[in-house]
């Protein structure tokens, strides 16, 4: 698929063809630092404008911000990566290691269920219990957010 | 300044950390402000911002829209939180189109979104609101230990928006550490991310991320480190274990969240705090 035309109606999509591919992106990126560059958000943003793909390893960004705020393009790194993810999930399906946090959210409200334990300890504390909600669920289902 | 807030604690806090939603409470008490409760306020959409646009801002308005009915601002405690929410609020109020669209969203639930409020992270109200003079005011157990500062990411950066501090070089954290009477040192990588946001989708990668400030905080001889976000506090305090593990090598650095620290110097006892229940013991004897 091409992704190009997707990435660039969006508003911080249109920074995308601002990089020159200078690399200072990836010289700060914490992931790029554990990986010896395998995670590199230069050859990202790169195959985007050239191949228009994206591949998995957009999901390894920690969303620190460190690129964006370095650079000299004031290309919307990290908010690009961003979008690819919300691109991704259009074309493909929900990663794995999301769909929990997406099934607590519909089942209780919270990415974590806050159950007995929780409150129980909350109770000894002098805490107030948390309450479950259904409205984060409704909200799901009206947006299209509840990919079951 | 406001001294009453709408008071968000999101989903960690009270899964993992409530000793961070207990020592807030008992600081911000102890400075006269007024927190008001919003237990089933649920989640701030955060992880929706990298799935769904506009689930994502629907579920942010519905936080925001319950401070409004309050007529009070939203401060939250978790940089993750601060981020989803300070962001939407902020392109809901400048974008109408996406406003009204959230809206017919919310209309569902019978909430509306109006953008009459503002999105404060705790950090700010101390540090901007209460100010550091009004804080010494009520250090009266002051401590001598070293400390290691993490501001986290979504308190500063993207820097464009949350305007706060400055962030090459933060300092409103570290001037709120000294106000106990402690000293905040310098350590290498200090603006390094927890790795926090990668742990589901690559635990080795976190965890390298981790370890990597946790060794740069033993090396520069810090007694303890403080955290300003329940994540990062997760990282660096509950899974310091099994980082340690791992890596095969040992930190036991004791990790605060930056209220226990102020809540000691403000007098109160570790258990007023709920610092028994950091995972890497903390000995109360080190804070002087």
């Amino acid at each position: 698929m091409d992704i190009r035309k997707e990435l660039q109606e969006d508003i911080d999509g249109e920074t995308l063809n601002y990089c020159f591919s200078c690399g200072i992106c990836t010289g700060g990126c914490p992931s790029a630092m554990m990986t010896d560059s395998r995670y590199n958000p230069r050859k990202i943003l790169h195959r985007a404008v050239i191949e228009g793909k994206l591949e998995d390893d957009i999901w390894l960004c920690t969303n620190c911000y460190t690129c964006q705020e370095r650079c000299p393009t004031k290309t919307k790194v990290a908010d690009l990566i961003s979008l690819m993810r919300r691109v991704y999930v259009k074309h493909n399906k929900i990663p794995r290691f999301i769909k929990p946090l997406v099934e607590n959210l519909a089942a209780c409200g919270f990415t974590q269920v806050i159950g007995d334990l929780e409150n129980r300890r909350r109770e000894r504390m002098g805490l107030p219990k948390m309450k479950h909600t259904r409205e984060i669920r409704r909200i799901m289902e009206k947006t299209g957010g509840l990919y079951e | 300044m406001s001294d009453r807030y709408a008071y968000f604690i999101g989903c960690t806090t009270p899964f993992r950390v409530s000793n961070y939603d207990l020592s807030t409470r008992r600081v911000m008490e102890k400075l006269g402000i007024e927190l008001v409760d919003m237990n089933d306020a649920g989640c701030c959409g955060l992880y929706y911002e990298v799935i769904n646009e506009l689930t994502y801002l629907s579920m942010a308005a519905r936080i925001l829209s319950m401070a409004e009915d309050e007529k009070l601002d939203l401060m939250v405690i978790c940089n993750g939180c601060n981020g989803s929410l300070f962001r939407a609020n902020r392109k809901l109020k400048e974008n109408p189109e996406l406003k009204d669209e959230v809206n017919q969203v919310l209309a569902d639930i019978d909430r509306e979104f109006k953008g009459t409020i503002e999105v404060k992270h705790y950090v700010k109200v101390l540090w901007e609101d209460v100010g550091m003079e009004r804080i010494r005011e009520e250090v009266s157990n002051p401590l001598d230990v070293k400390v290691a500062v993490h501001y986290g990411c979504h308190l500063l950066r993207p820097s464009e928006e949350m305007r706060f501090d400055n962030p090459q070089e933060p300092v409103s954290l570290d001037e709120l550490v000294e106000a106990t009477g402690a000293s905040s040192i310098d350590y290498l990588e200090k603006s390094l991310c927890c790795g926090g946001y990668v742990l589901a989708a690559n635990q080795d990668i976190a965890y390298k991320m981790t370890g990597r400030k946790l060794r740069n905080v033993k090396n520069a001889k810090a007694d303890v480190m403080i955290t300003a976000c329940p994540f990062c506090n997760v990282m660096y305090d509950t899974n310091q274990k099994s980082i340690e593990r791992e890596l095969r090598e040992e930190f036991r650095i004791p990790v605060l969240h930056y209220p226990q620290l102020l809540g000691l110097s403000m007098g109160y006892s570790p258990r007023e705090v709920g610092l028994e229940q950091n995972r890497v013991r903390v000995d109360p004897g080190i804070f002087g």
